[in-house]
């Protein structure tokens, strides 16, 4: 490491055209970090994000030679990349720079103390040039990309996603746990909105998976080991007769789907016989009935019940609280199903919100011409399903006619249930990907990242992630296949150098920070004659649960070592006083 | 109310009712120059969902619709409210007063 003393440091203070200056007298900030050891250049700018300020920087790099540099300016979210840019096109190592968020910690909390903000802006430029006078250059960790993939669940998503792989020369293993491929899709008849049936598209994409020589379909079989790391994931299957089959892949795609919500026990009226949930009318319409007969009595009226199973505000929290997206569309898709097999047929829909959303609203909007009658009833008074001499009777408050009690005599009543996360325990010890609250696995970011997890090269798609229509979760499969194809056809990827690293004159191996860490980013390898942990460079995040957990202060992470955030605390001490 | 799945078919044997397109808006109730309260979307939802007593008990407010179609005119959705008005008429005169159809 370059001596503290023998350091070049810049640094720019930023006015953010006032965002910062009105509050924090720049000057007096520049001025103070100018006389800090190392400090060589330093400058106050309008905008330091702005074209020409960014030029006075990198001159001002390469004139004087500097060999870091400070930038205090806002928070690291908005402009890290961007320095860091500008530090790499003067030819300064990236991560010999340093970001201080003088705007969203400072300037913008302390509008009435101007005196109070100039102090904290002077006490973080000094913590800032402290880290940079022991900052290291850190270079990006190359590692190489293999153009094979393995997809989880053969459904239509994953079916979807081996196709899309397939097309850009990427290898798959498709891996299905059940004896055969195609998912919930496959039992259900017509599908809306085009009324393809389900298991003529599920078996088109079956056959073409078929015809793809570098599409490998494995049955009855199971992911149960993956180690290694993005680009170069070892994993092992399982097959139903125990045969274990090592691969290597590039990437994992997760489309292991969802369960329909089964309801409980005389959850509406369920068990009693004629009350049914939406998937098994879907597969009872599939075989097409003519009368329609479900169970042995002929159907002349329907009851659906919405909602059941989803968006329940449970105190106990035992309730799925989202909303399950596809039921309302499928609910008055398959009422005009209903309709077309025999038009006579009395339709009720007990619903709470219709959310027939974007192009969807024409289904709704059919299923009224057809006839379907909606009453609205509220959470707080849910529809009443009970048995009296062998028939069915609904009970319900509608909302039109002012809460007054409806009762109708429905011959079968269809409770729309949404759709619940899979069993996903034994996966998530495998993957250690994260689930959310809803038990579905979680995204990196919901709008910006949608199809990423916080494990590079792991992708969630279709409704493992969420609820999801079947055009949502092609759609997710394509996303997920566009991210995965750009990581394993370019070859390799660039990790982030600012990952934890062990001392192993200091470590003594007490299996602290393997417990901490949430990647399982720490061996335990042989050191002279003793064991340390090391890290993989390759799998840590850098968030540094590691860190204090160490009883010997042997592990630290680089960018963010001991002495750099010692150093730092110190000078914010010394300001303060 | 007890719901009869069949009464709008008896209905329909005197004549054309279609009140699918009916939101519950309120425009027919707010524009009626006779100030008739139930006609015509409680009344029609109530017929939809088989409850011929509202039919019979509301008998003097069905007659006494002008058929203006003030409220016709102004439904978004489209309801024929007047002719649905007309068959309701037909089915008391057949099913009650066991008038024959002229």
């Amino acid at each position: 490491m370059t001596d503290e003393k023998s350091r070049r440091i810049g640094v720019v203070v930023c006015q953010c055209g006032g965002n910062i200056s009105d509050y924090v007298d720049t000057e007096k900030v520049r001025e103070a970090a100018s006389h800090e050891p190392g400090v060589v250049s330093t400058q106050v700018q309008m905008f330091a994000c702005s074209d020409a300020a960014q030029q006075d920087a990198i001159r001002e790099i390469r004139e004087k030679k500097l060999d870091g540099i400070v930038v205090c300016s806002c928070s690291p979210k908005l402009h890290l990349a961007t320095f860091r840019a500008m530090a790499e096109r003067a030819g300064l190592n990236p991560y010999e720079y340093t970001q201080v968020n003088i705007r969203e910690q400072c300037s913008w909390a302390h509008t009435h103390d101007p005196a109070g903000a100039t102090a904290k802006a002077t006490g973080l430029v000094m913590a800032g040039i402290a880290r940079t006078a022991r900052s290291q250059p850190l270079e990006p960790i190359r590692v190489e990309t293999l153009p094979q993939a393995l997809v989880l669940g053969a459904g239509v998503a994953g079916l979807r996603s081996a196709l899309a792989l397939s097309d850009l020369g990427i290898s798959v293993h498709l891996v299905e746990s059940s004896d055969h491929a195609g998912g919930q899709v496959m039992r259900w008849g017509d599908l809306f909105p085009h009324d393809k049936v389900g298991a003529e598209l599920v078996a088109s994409l079956v056959a073409e998976v078929g015809r793809r020589e570098n599409i490998q379909l494995y049955l009855g079989t199971e992911l149960v080991e993956k180690s290694g790391r993005v680009g170069a994931f070892s994993v092992r299957l399982r097959t139903f007769t125990g045969d274990q089959i090592p691969l290597k892949v590039g990437a994992i795609v997760v489309a292991t789907g969802f369960e329909p919500y089964t309801p409980k026990p005389d959850e509406f009226g369920y068990g009693l016989p004629g009350v049914i949930t939406l998937p098994e009318l879907k597969e009872a319409l599939a075989r097409r009935p003519k009368p329609l007969v479900y169970g042995g009595r002929e159907i002349r009226s329907i009851a659906y019940i919405y909602c059941v199973g989803s968006r329940q505000s449970a105190d106990d929290g035992t309730g799925h609280a989202y909303c399950s997206r596809y039921c309302c569309s499928a609910t008055s898709h398959i009422s005009t199903v209903v309709n077309g097999l025999d038009a006579s047929v009395k339709q009720y829909h007990l619903f709470r919100d219709v959310r027939t959303y974007g192009k969807y609203e024409a289904l709704y909007e059919s299923a009224l011409r057809g006839g379907s009658l909606f009453l609205r009833y509220g959470e707080e008074a849910p529809p009443v399903v009970r048995s009296q001499d062998g028939a069915l009777v609904v009970q319900v408050k509608d909302r039109l006619l002012g809460g007054e009690e409806v009762e109708l005599r429905p011959d079968l009543v269809v409770l729309v249930t949404g759709m619940v996360p899979r069993d996903n325990a034994a996966l998530t010890r495998v993957l250690k990907i994260p689930v959310g609250q809803d038990g579905f696995f979680r995204e990196v970011h919901v709008k910006l990242r949608p199809v990423e997890t916080v494990v590079d090269g792991v992708f969630i798609v279709g409704t493992a992630q969420g609820p999801k229509n079947v055009a949502e979760s092609v759609q997710s499969a394509l996303a997920a296949v566009s991210k995965a194809g750009a990581l394993l056809l370019k070859g390799y990827v660039d990790l982030d150098p600012q990952v934890a690293k062990v001392d192993p004159n200091l470590c003594v191996w007490c299996d602290e920070c393997t417990k901490a860490c949430p990647y399982g980013a720490i061996d335990r390898v042989a050191y002279g004659d003793k064991e340390v942990a090391e890290v993989n460079p390759i799998l840590c995040k850098g968030e540094g649960a590691c860190v204090p957990v160490c009883p010997k202060q042997a592990v630290s992470v680089l960018g963010y070592t001991h002495e750099q955030v010692t150093s730092m605390i110190d000078a914010l001490a010394k300001e303060a006083v | 109310m007890k719901t009869d799945p069949t009464f709008v078919d008896t209905l329909r044997l005197g004549g054309e009712f279609d009140a699918r397109m009916c939101m519950n808006c309120g425009v027919c109730t707010a524009l009626c120059p006779l100030g008739l309260e139930i006609l015509p979307r409680k009344l029609f939802r109530r017929v939809l969902l088989g409850d011929h007593t509202a039919v019979e008990g509301q008998e003097t407010t069905i007659f006494s619709c002008l058929l203006c179609r003030l409220c016709e005119q102004n439904c978004p959705g489209g309801v024929h409210i007047a002719e649905n008005v007309r068959t309701l008429r037909t089915y008391l005169n057949r099913e009650v007063h066991g008038l024959a159809e002229a």
